[in-house]
């Protein structure tokens, strides 16, 4: 520190984002990986393969914005499988009993799973840790229970089959090895991405984890907490919605399930496996565990006690996840190529 | 006219008045000290002022003339009266420009990106944050630096005023000594200063003005020299005598 006043720093030498791996770099290290997933479907023969990794894709997509409010936010949001759930029903609604267009239903869910997020927002807004789960998780339970008892509109438990699937001009997309489907899906997973990654690394996207960080502190510099929590659930809210959208045209039904522990667990576990706060962990997180879970097919009641060692062995000896244990690993290459040289 | 005016603030925890009937006004560009000893209120009475984490239960403030009782702590931050926290606070996660940007972004007037950058990158230069420290994790700093990225990320907000609570607790001499060379610099730039500060000799070497608390009533005010020779404020501070010493 000097006593000399400091000038001002002209606009060309203030770095954007100092610290943080330059842009060009990940837009680099994220063509390589589209490139490598878009091919994956011509050396990869059999349907079934196909599918699982489209549902890769829809997981890494809920997961990944999980991720944001979780991660990033610090918001305990134990209702975000209701906004997938949520894209799940409006989807099947829109087409089937307002006959709107697939397409324009697939957007529909994730807007009208954004206005469910501001709306759940306002209850939390001056809560904590706990009572946001308790909150959210009520939510969740409230939508689910709202869909059961209306059955005469949803199906209730016995849930809603025959739900109009995509199209893609002429092309048949139920007879075509699940080709359209799958890059349907990776669209959706690159568009997701790129918002979250552009989200997180924007002032906005600081703002989200100053408020984590320290809420009087970030609210002492200008931030208003209602708008910065709105925010965050509304951003994380939006692809959830649309991959429960496209999960109901993928699948052609709509089921109670999706509001269920079960699906909850396996993405939250998705989330925390992968590292919270990296987006890009909770999608290799979702290619690790749903890849995984089907090579362990025949192991039977033995697959979750399994995938529950693997989690806890990856998160005892990596806390921060794979992202961490692939960090940790380039390390080490990196430092023993400099030894080599 | 007054930039700061209070009138009749009081804060109660249940029986417990932590700050009663306080009234005293901060002029434009001053740097005015406030003291006491532990457990005087002087913290909760930034508390009440800037609203975070509660407003006053009775009383008016008025700030550049507006009153600010009942507004939000980011309105109020927003009108140009900044605070900094008696320990360092950081946003950890975020590196250290990314702390200031906060500051410029939120807390600043509304600009541009490319100004809301210049105006961080500048904040930090001035604390003494070079930009070999701009990519830094905040929770790696020191007590230290983090206390100067603390004032960084509050001059990045171009307030008008800025509350400094114990701005030397945990510091060094040297720190010490830099943080007063540093805290008249920021009042340099014409922003007026209230500081909460233990240590008297900080507080005499920058205060042309000192309020002394106690309690949570006011037990003196006035000129620095004249208020710390008051023997109330000595009583405060040191005891009274026992009869048989």
């Amino acid at each position: 520190m000097t006593d000399a006043v400091a000038p001002a720093i002209p606009t060309r030498a203030v770095p954007v984002s100092p610290g943080r791996t330059p842009w060009k770099h990940e837009a680099i290290g994220f063509a390589i990986a589209l490139l490598v997933l878009a091919l994956l479907p011509l050396f990869i023969g059999d349907t079934y393969s196909r599918h699982v990794l489209i549902m890769v894709f829809i997981y890494a997509v809920v997961a990944s914005n999980w991720d944001l409010s979780l991660g990033y936010g610090g918001v305990f949001n134990f209702g975000h499988l209701a906004l997938f759930g949520i894209g799940v029903y409006a989807y099947s609604l829109l087409t089937k009993l307002v006959g709107l267009d697939p397409w324009l239903a697939l957007f529909a869910g994730g807007v009208i799973a954004t206005v469910a997020a501001v709306l759940v927002t306002i209850p939390i807004l001056r809560l904590k840790g706990i009572y946001i789960i308790l909150v959210t998780f009520g939510f969740a339970q409230l939508v689910m229970q709202i869909v059961i008892s209306q059955s005469a509109i949803t199906g209730g438990t016995q849930g809603l089959v025959r739900v109009p699937g995509l199209y893609w001009f002429d092309h048949n997309m139920i007879r075509d090895g699940k080709f359209a489907y799958f890059y349907i899906a990776l669209g959706l997973l690159v568009a997701s991405t790129i918002f979250l990654r552009v989200f997180v690394r924007s002032r906005l996207g600081a703002g989200v984890v100053a408020l984590r960080d320290n809420e009087e502190y970030a609210i002492s510099r200008g931030m208003s907490l209602v708008r910065q929590r709105m925010i965050t659930l509304a951003a994380s809210a939006f692809f959830t919605g649309m991959a429960g959208a496209f999960y109901a045209a993928y699948q052609r039904n709509a089921s109670v399930d999706v509001f269920g522990m079960s699906l909850a667990t396996i993405i939250l576990s998705m989330v925390l496996l992968g590292g919270a706060s990296t987006i890009y962990g909770a999608i290799i997180a979702s290619f690790v565990l749903t890849v995984f879970g089907e090579a362990m097919a025949d192991f039977g009641a033995w697959r979750p006690m399994i995938t529950a060692l693997l989690i806890i062995v990856v998160m005892l000896v990596y806390p921060s996840g794979l992202v961490g244990m692939i960090r940790a690993g380039w390390g080490a290459i990196a430092v023993r190529m400099k030894r080599t040289a | 006219m007054a930039l700061l005016e209070l009138d009749g603030v009081s804060k109660a925890f249940g029986s417990l008045k932590a700050v009663d009937g306080v009234s005293f006004q901060v002029q434009a560009g001053e740097i005015f000290g406030v003291a006491g000893p532990n457990g005087s209120g002087k913290s909760t009475l930034f508390n009440v002022i800037t609203g975070i984490p509660f407003g006053p239960d009775k009383g008016r403030i008025r700030f550049d003339g507006t009153d600010i009782h009942g507004k939000s702590g980011n309105d109020i931050a927003r009108l140009g009266l900044a605070r900094t926290f008696q320990r360092e606070t950081s946003f950890d996660g975020l590196t250290v420009f990314e702390n200031a940007v906060i500051g410029a972004g939120y807390g600043g007037p509304a600009r541009k990106s490319v100004a809301v950058r210049e105006a961080a990158a500048e904040a930090l230069e001035f604390v003494g944050l070079g930009p070999q420290q701009f990519g830094r994790l905040a929770g790696e700093l020191s007590v230290f630096d983090r206390k100067c990225l603390m004032l960084a990320t509050a001059i990045a907000m171009e307030p008008r005023m800025l509350l400094l609570d114990e701005p030397a607790s945990s510091l060094t001499k040297p720190e010490i000594e830099t943080s007063i060379g540093l805290i008249r610099r920021i009042a340099g730039r014409g922003i007026t200063i209230v500081l909460i500060e233990h240590v008297l000799t900080f507080l005499m070497s920058l205060s042309q003005h000192l309020l002394v608390l106690n309690q949570g009533t006011v037990l003196a005010a006035g000129d620095p020299k004249t208020v710390i020779s008051d023997p109330r404020v000595v009583e405060a501070y040191l005891g009274t005598r026992r009869p048989d010493a």
